[in-house]
């Protein structure tokens, strides 16, 4: 027991020097640190003393002062670097666009040598067209000269020409004078004809040429023989005076023939296409062609002069015809089956009949009121000229007519068909008074034109081997054949006033028989 | 009295004296010391909120977990501050050199310290030292979360008074704060209020948690000015002990007895009475008695005194335990124990 309370003291002893040991520890860690760290912290943070104070705050003043100070400075310095920097740049874009406008000046410059250039040559050309100018001024001057003079000489002219008129006026007027004349002589020769028939017991309506009467000859021998027309002669008649011949053939001419001396008179010219048919007025002064070129071609024979070109015609035209009355009136038919009546004093178409056949031969009557027209059917027709009516009509052939003549008396007409039949019809009556065939006799063509004597006792007419037969129409046959033609006969014609017959064949030959 | 060992053991603090590693110093002139006194019972990554605005205008770009190092050896923040001052400072130098760091963390070495790894460590700590103690974490378990929260808040503040309070809540024989209404105002009663209150007897430990550091040192204990410093944790040994409090009445077990058991081969004359020391009280106060003559060639350290080894160590676990129940005792010995005889200490 007394161990353990020994035990127990010394253990009360050391837990009072385990506590004493720790107090010791306490003043020697914390206790003897923790106050001395407090005061330095608190030295650390307490706050300076009123002098320094003061002081501190002057300088912290003067100190932001500064700062500020310094940071306007530095913004200034900003400012004038950036200031700077700008005026690089535009330094730089400065010189960048004097070198540019350098270049350009330099192309300027080679363009302004370029114009001048341009300018030069533009000069010298403008130099060169005034000299032009000039010289055409002169032309033109020049010019101005002749036109005056032409002017002059054009008044002149026309003064001359205003002369002849006056002497071609005072000359128609002699002519009208010497017509009037005529005419009064010619009515007291038709009063002493008309005395004179009625004497003889028959009444004849005969024209002017009619006291020419001749009695016709058998023609029996070749008197001229002429090359007439290239390309072949197409018709042929014989002037009312019975002088001259005048024919028209594919050469597009129309001639005048001395019958008796077998030369060319005269030529006229002017038509455009072939001549197939020709017409003479009743005073031989006109003559008036049918042509293929739908035309018909008037001519004064005296000067050889286009009178009219008559129009209106659709197709080549065929046949003409003149009245015998008036010098104003024709009659021509076309290809186009029409028959057109004339005035040819004005040139214009008076009446147009329209018929269904084709025409290929007319004649106007003696008074110029009807017209005979053969046609392709074989019919032969009247027609009166004034209302175009058809007045009659027979069938006269087998086959077309080919040619349709007025006896010179009127009374009688003579018509060839392609039947090469010839037949003599009465115009009055329309009958049938003789008819005349050949053996070996042929039409050569559809215009193959035949006639009758002026006497009316003779009929003739070409045929296609080159013969020209001659009816008698008293013994109603075959009275002679004239050979001579070295080719088809295309149409023959006798002369009123000498006992002579024309005929004219495809190769353009002319025979005149005696 | 030792309500006020008890303070004195709470307010226990050591005065550091921490300098920034020169490798990370990039500010020029390098930043001072700084001074600051560092809980006993805390742990030294509380310490950064405190520290780091000193450091932070020399700090490298970057950021990292703060470690300290003493003489090239990394301090592990899970042992309190206390303990290691104890330990590694063989002679006790005030204010205690660090250096602080706060980059390249040595991972290798220290185990990682997250936000709320110390916190957590000492949740664990208590757990264990519970687990000791009663044979289970219950109370630990069923303590609510706020007063959790709390809890740790004292223990950081060192608030004694807090901690005590939540302690007594959480379970009557948590905590001592029965006893020390008492206190032990006279050493002869200790043993008898041991055993004679009903409410200590009631939630009596059964075991006593202690923790033992073992620091060998090849130098004679007696001038330890130039003792090699711990180059490595390798040259420190550490166990948890718990320590068997005997059920039989009468009997006081003393630091010495504890010590004997722990670590016998570090008394000079080693008694063949060591296994007796548990089962036999005779015997050990035989032992105690005749430990007089068995001298403990070593240093040893709690709370920073070198207590004597008659200390009771019921009143060791009472009073020098840290927040979280353990009892650190920091042992310095020499390498090889030296023979002495018996009768040279006297």
């Amino acid at each position: 027991m007394e161990e353990a309370a020994v035990m127990e003291e010394r253990m009360g002893l050391a837990v009072v020097q385990a506590c004493r040991a720790l107090r010791q520890r306490h003043r020697e860690e914390e206790g003897a640190h923790g106050p001395a760290l407090a005061a330095l912290f608190t030295a650390l943070s307490r706050p300076p003393d009123g002098e320094l104070h003061g002081k501190m705050e002057a300088l912290q003043l003067e100190l932001s002062q500064s700062y500020q100070k310094q940071s306007q400075l530095s913004e200034q310095l900003l400012h004038e670097v950036t200031g700077a920097q700008a005026f690089r740049e535009q330094l730089v874009e400065r010189e960048n666009s004097i070198v540019q406008l350098q270049a350009e000046l330099l192309g300027a410059r080679g363009r302004v040598t370029q114009l001048e250039e341009e300018l030069e040559k533009k000069e010298r050309a403008l130099e060169a067209s005034i000299e032009e100018m000039k010289a055409l001024r002169i032309q033109v001057e020049e010019l101005d000269a002749k036109l005056v003079k032409a002017q002059a000489e054009n008044r002149m002219l026309i003064d001359r020409w205003m002369e002849q008129k006056m002497k071609d006026a005072e000359r128609l007027n002699e002519a009208n004078a010497m017509y009037e004349d005529m005419m009064e002589r010619f009515k007291g020769k038709t009063l002493d004809d008309l005395a004179r028939a009625q004497v003889d017991g028959i009444v004849r309506h005969s024209e002017a040429g009619a006291e020419d009467y001749v009695e016709s000859g058998m023609p029996t021998s070749l008197r001229h023989a002429m090359r007439a027309h290239d390309g072949g002669c197409s018709t042929l008649k014989f002037e009312h005076g019975g002088g001259s011949l005048i024919s028209g053939g594919h050469d597009r001419l129309v001639r005048t023939w001395d019958t008796e001396r077998g030369v060319p008179l005269a030529t006229l010219r002017g038509c455009l296409g072939s001549v197939l048919d020709l017409a003479m007025s009743h005073d031989d002064t006109m003559v008036l062609a049918a042509s293929a070129d739908h035309k018909l071609y008037l001519w004064e024979v005296q000067s050889g002069r286009i009178r009219h070109t008559l129009t209106g015609h659709a197709e080549k035209v065929c046949a003409v015809d003149y009245s015998k009355a008036s010098n104003r009136r024709a009659v021509s038919a076309a290809q186009d089956r029409t028959i057109k009546i004339w005035d040819l004093q004005t040139g214009y178409g008076v009446n147009t009949i329209v018929c269904h056949s084709n025409c290929n031969a007319v004649a106007l009557t003696m008074d110029g009121d009807i017209v005979c027209s053969g046609h392709m059917d074989g019919n032969l027709r009247l027609w009166d000229v004034r209302s175009g009516k058809s007045a009659s009509e027979v069938a006269a052939h087998g086959q077309g007519i080919t040619s349709v003549s007025l006896s010179k008396s009127g009374n009688a007409i003579l018509t060839s068909g392609r039947d090469n039949v010839h037949t003599i019809f009465d115009v009055r009556t329309l009958e049938a008074q003789a008819s005349f065939r050949a053996l070996g006799f042929r039409v050569a063509t559809n215009w193959s034109r035949s006639c009758l004597s002026g006497d009316e006792s003779y009929v003739s007419a070409g045929s296609i081997d080159g013969s020209v037969l001659v009816w008698s129409r008293r013994l109603n046959e075959t009275e002679n054949s004239l050979k001579h033609h070295p080719s088809a006969v295309l149409a023959c014609a006798w002369s009123n006033v000498r006992r002579r017959l024309a005929s004219a064949d495809k190769n353009g030959g002319i025979c005149i028989w005696e | 009295m030792t309500v006020q060992a008890r303070r004195h053991v709470w307010m226990g603090a050591i005065p550091l004296h921490l300098h920034l590693h020169s490798s990370e110093v990039t500010s020029l002139p390098a930043p001072p010391p700084f001074l600051i006194l560092a809980p006993r019972n805390g742990y030294l990554p509380l310490l950064v909120d405190a520290i780091r605005p000193h450091f932070n205008s020399a700090l490298p770009p970057g950021s990292d977990t703060i470690w300290f190092d003493y003489q090239g050896l990394p301090l592990k923040w899970n042992i309190p501050t206390g303990v290691l001052f104890d330990l590694l400072c063989a002679e006790p130098e005030r204010p205690w050199n660090l250096t602080v760091h706060f980059r390249s963390y040595p991972a290798g070495v220290l185990s990682l310290c997250e936000d709320e790894a110390v916190k957590w460590n000492f949740i664990n700590a208590l757990k264990e030292a519970f687990y000791v103690m009663y044979g289970n974490t219950k109370s630990i378990m069923n303590m609510s979360q706020s007063d959790q929260v709390e809890l740790w808040h004292c223990v950081m503040k060192g608030d004694l008074e807090g901690y005590d309070r939540l302690a007594a809540r959480v379970k009557p024989a948590f905590g001592f704060g029965a006893n020390v209404g008492r206190g032990f105002g006279h050493p002869p009663s200790v043993a008898e209020t041991a055993i004679t209150n009903p409410v200590t007897r009631a939630g009596k430990p059964g075991r006593i948690p202690m923790r033992m550091y073992l620091r060998m040192v090849d130098q004679d204990l007696n001038d330890l000015f130039d003792v090699r410093p711990v180059s490595s944790w390798d040259d420190v040994v550490y166990v948890t002990c718990p320590i068997d409090v005997p059920k039989r009445q009468g009997t006081t077990l003393t630091l010495r007895d504890a010590l004997m058991k722990v670590v016998p081969h570090l008394f000079s004359s080693s008694p063949t009475i060591s296994n007796e020391v548990t089962s036999e009280a005779p015997s050990v106060m035989r032992a105690s008695s005749n430990a007089v003559h068995n001298e403990f060639n070593g240093i040893v350290r709690v709370q920073g005194i070198e207590p004597s080894l008659d200390l009771p160590l019921d009143w060791v676990a009472r009073n020098l335990c840290g927040p979280e129940h353990f009892v650190h005792l920091s042992v310095i010995c020499t390498l090889v124990a030296p023979s002495l005889p018996p009768g040279a200490a006297d």
